[in-house]
């Protein structure tokens, strides 16, 4: 069902003649992510660690009263370099009913991409996996990798959801 | 009553349903109270209608949300009522159960309803059948009596014909309590000889235009019927629509009847008989459609008062943070600023202590219970009881009250079962042969206290350090009583002689302490030989809010709280040991394991000796040990937030909190530490 209902999601925004995206980098890579999943950008600053947990799990902040994890993408995907300064970004987006943080080298700009302009990813060429990418855009003769976010935060990989929630996803999708 | 079923009316009644099940099982346990606190003797008249109301309200509200097979049994119940009022039927002491029977039905029945729980339809005919022959058996013998019978559907019995002329001026809300006055029309056409009914509707003080609310009841109705009814049996058709000073009804002596007292010539008639109990009503919840309590309560959705609660806790946390902040700065330039802060600081308390308040309920809800209990519990075991409770306004967090109630049951079934002894026992020992057993709740501070006393035979020494040791738990003869007390607390412990089906299965007190901690409170217990036992629950008073100690390690807080806590120390070298390579501390003779935090939580910190930092000891489910920190930092009372809303559980923490500074601190999970740190 999960997957139905993905599959109809993206349908829905292949239909669409353009949608909106936030495009941000990691290393050289030019990303972007659905704008609507996007609740606010914020600096990198007062994260406290948690135990036991992956290196690219920061930790939590308190993020007016709601505590928030942060996930460093750069650490998960192993590009550009993992430093912290006063210029350094937090994406904050909603997404499975979570908010989540993630760092990223930069948030570039928002751009609306026509439907046609998006092209399937092909096999390689991201240092994203594929599984997470919904095809490729291009702005002013430049590369948009874009990334279906709300995948990405619900995989097993990133930890962010209880794995118990997770078992139920991949039964759900084995059927 | 059974008029608005909710096909008909054609509104969804679904989400009107939940006020229903709630005053349901308030009329319930209402009813219950008053039964118990009987014991055999004869309710009086008050006492009585109370019940009568109970029932009744019971029985119209399931007709009216189309629970129909709610009101069968309260129906045969509020007959045998009704004739017990009006001393058609002789009280006998076996009623007491028979009602408090009728009382469970109808519970399981509202469960069945409510929580899709099976309901046995045996159990309720049967306790219909039962209730339908103590009136059948008792009319037989009894007068007949002038009264009809009320409820009955066949035509009422032959009185003859009277003509009555009604008057019925609804207050102007009467639709938003979703009274129909068709079905109330049809109603009194049905008792009406055949084409004697007349209806007439009256538009009294017709408002103008702008001020017409479609809402609003601006009519008064005018009947006149001749009918065989009784005049009671008309009043009863507006039972939960009118007043009494809202309906009048006449009767006129054109016909026979010539008894009446009232001339009819005396314009507001009081309605009589069985309507009287609406007169002297006192109860609140008794008729809770009535307009008029709409002001004093109103029922508010639990999830909005979390998110005030919420707020209010962000509040405190930018005021804290405010007050860190103006700390730094000179307080003879920033005076009236200084001065603002000390008064936000107040105000914000103040809104918290209030916000707080909304969440309180009084303890009465978990005592009331007992009463039945005990009584219940006492007869099986042939003692005799004397149940006394204080403090019964007492309040506590609604969250709390539904996890204490488990825990003070399994107490109450311990004093009675080992506690008090038997009747014989007692005068044996010069005692009165009724055994007292006390609850009493009390606000000590910032936290609230329940006794569970019993003038018993208090706790045995002996026995349980014998079954202790026979266990297999440490214990010595020179321990002191408080904490020999302690070792009942331990898992599979148990000192009756003989298994009852009430306790002594050993699963008892450890489960009281592990449930009382998890809601982070303590359990206290005095005993004195002959003279009886006290158990002390002390709970927060919110869990909302929880006392800590925060600590420091490598540069990250974390929040201990403050009910694990014996003491803290720094350690001197000589107190350190290894047992198998791991570290313990020797604390008066106990040997403690130390958990790093460091370690357990893979920080980085210049302390790694305990010798230079400090142990925290902690006790949590019985077990001990001591909690290697850098600093204590504070005693303060934090905010418990949920880290698993965006994430996932986080090992060892109980959740999180914000400190004044804006950071995320976590919680320690004792227990959990435990594990994490027997796993290392």
């Amino acid at each position: 069902m999960q997957q139905t209902a993905q599959n109809s999601s993206e349908q829905q925004g292949v239909a669409q003649a353009a949608s909106e995206y936030l495009t941000f980098t990691l290393g050289s890579e030019s990303y972007g992510i659905d704008i609507l999943k996007v609740q606010e950008i914020r600096g990198y600053d007062c994260v406290t660690r948690i135990a036991n947990t992956p290196p690219f799990i920061k930790g939590v902040i308190n993020l007016r009263g709601v505590i928030v994890p942060i996930v460093d993408l750069r650490i998960k995907f192993n590009v550009g370099e993992a430093t912290y300064h006063e210029f350094t970004v937090v994406i904050i987006i909603n997404v499975l009913g979570k908010v989540v943080g993630i760092v990223v080298d930069g948030v570039s700009d928002v751009v609306a991409l026509p439907r046609e302009s998006i092209k399937p990813a092909p096999e390689l060429g991201a240092s994203l996996d594929t599984r997470y990418i919904t095809g490729l855009g291009t702005l002013n003769d430049q590369m948009l990798i874009l990334v279906d976010i709300e995948k990405l935060i619900g995989s097993d990989e990133l930890q962010i959801v209880d794995s118990a929630a997770d078992n139920s996803q991949s039964e759900v999708v084995n059927q | 009553m059974t008029t608005a079923g909710g096909e008909q009316s054609g509104v969804d009644l679904k989400r009107f349903n939940e006020v229903f099940f709630e005053e349901c099982a308030e009329n319930l346990a209402q009813m219950e109270q008053i039964l118990i606190s009987l014991g055999d003797r004869e309710p009086d008249q008050e006492q009585m209608n109370a019940i009568f109301r109970a029932a009744h309200s019971i029985k119209g509200g399931a007709g009216i949300f189309g629970f129909d097979d709610m009101t069968v049994v309260t129906h045969v119940m509020e007959s045998l009522l009704d004739r017990l009022r009006n001393h058609e039927i002789v009280f006998a002491p076996g009623m007491i159960d028979l009602f408090l029977e009728a009382g469970d039905a109808i519970a399981m029945q509202l469960a069945g309803h409510r929580d899709g729980k099976p309901v046995h339809q045996e159990a309720i005919d049967q306790v219909r059948a039962r209730l339908q022959q103590t009136i059948d058996g008792d009319t037989t013998q009894a007068p007949a009596s002038p009264v009809s019978q009320t409820q009955t559907q066949a035509p009422p019995e032959g009185g003859l014909p009277t003509s009555y002329r009604l008057a019925f001026t609804p207050e102007p809300e009467i639709f938003m309590r979703r009274v129909r006055m068709e079905s109330i029309i049809a109603e009194l056409a049905d008792l009406a000889e055949a084409g004697t009914f007349r209806c007439e509707a009256r538009l009294a003080e017709l408002p103008d235009f702008a001020g017409f609310d479609p809402e609003c009841c601006i009519t008064r109705w005018e009947f006149a019927l001749v009918s065989r009814a009784t005049r009671d049996q008309l009043a009863d058709v507006f039972m939960f629509v009118a007043d009494e000073d809202q309906l009048r009804i006449e009767e006129h002596p054109a016909e026979r009847r010539s008894q009446v007292q009232d001339p009819p010539s005396e314009p507001a008639l009081p309605v009589e008989g069985r309507r009287a109990y609406d007169r002297n009503e006192t109860a609140p919840g008794a008729f809770g459609r009535r307009g008029g309590e709409a002001e004093s309560t109103f029922r508010v959705n639990v999830t909005k008062v979390d998110q005030l609660v919420n707020q209010v806790g962000e509040l405190l946390i930018t005021q804290a943070m405010l007050s860190q902040v103006a700390g730094g700065l000179d307080p003879i330039l920033h005076q009236s600023l200084q001065r603002g802060l000390a008064q936000l600081e107040r105000n914000t308390r103040d809104l918290q202590a209030s916000v707080m308040s909304i969440r309180l309920v009084p303890i009465s809800i978990v005592f009331n219970r007992f009463p039945r209990l005990v009584r219940e519990i006492a007869a099986k075991l042939g003692k005799q009881v004397e149940l006394k409770t204080s403090g019964d306004s007492t309040e506590l967090d609604r969250g709390l009250i539904e996890k204490i109630s488990d825990p003070l049951t399994h107490l109450v079934r311990n004093a009675l079962d080992h506690g008090l002894e038997s009747p014989e026992k007692r005068t044996a020992t010069g005692k009165n042969p009724v055994g007292t057993l006390q609850l009493s709740a009390s606000q000590v501070g910032g936290r609230i206290v329940i006794d569970v006393i019993d003038d018993g035979a208090g706790l045995p020494r002996e026995k349980i350090l014998a079954k202790a040791t026979e266990n297999g738990i440490t214990c010595s003869e020179t321990m002191s009583d408080e904490e020999v007390w302690q070792l009942i607390f331990a898992p599979g412990f148990s000192t009756a002689s003989e298994i009852t089906d009430l306790s002594g299965r050993g699963v008892g007190m450890d489960v009281v302490l592990k449930n009382v901690q998890a809601i982070g409170g303590r359990v206290q217990i005095a005993s004195e030989v002959g003279k009886g036992v006290r158990v002390t629950i002390s709970l927060p008073l919110t869990l909302a809010i929880l006392d800590g100690l925060s600590v420091a390690v490598g540069g990250e807080k974390f929040i201990v709280p403050l009910n694990v806590v014996i003491e803290s120390l720094q350690p001197k070298a000589e107190q350190l040991k290894t047992v198998n390579g791991r570290e313990v501390v020797q604390v008066r003779g106990e040997y403690l394991p130390i958990l790093k935090l460091h370690s357990i939580f893979n920080l980085e910190t210049e302390v790694t000796e305990p010798c230079r930092g400090i142990l925290v000891l902690v006790e949590a489910d019985g077990e001990r040990g001591a909690v290697m920190v850098d600093a204590l930092l504070d005693e303060q009372q934090v905010v418990v937030k949920s880290i698993e809303t965006n994430y996932r559980r986080v090992e060892g923490s109980a959740g999180a909190t914000i400190l004044g500074d804006g950071r995320v601190a976590l919680i320690l999970d004792l227990p959990e530490l435990f594990s994490m740190h027997r796993q290392l």
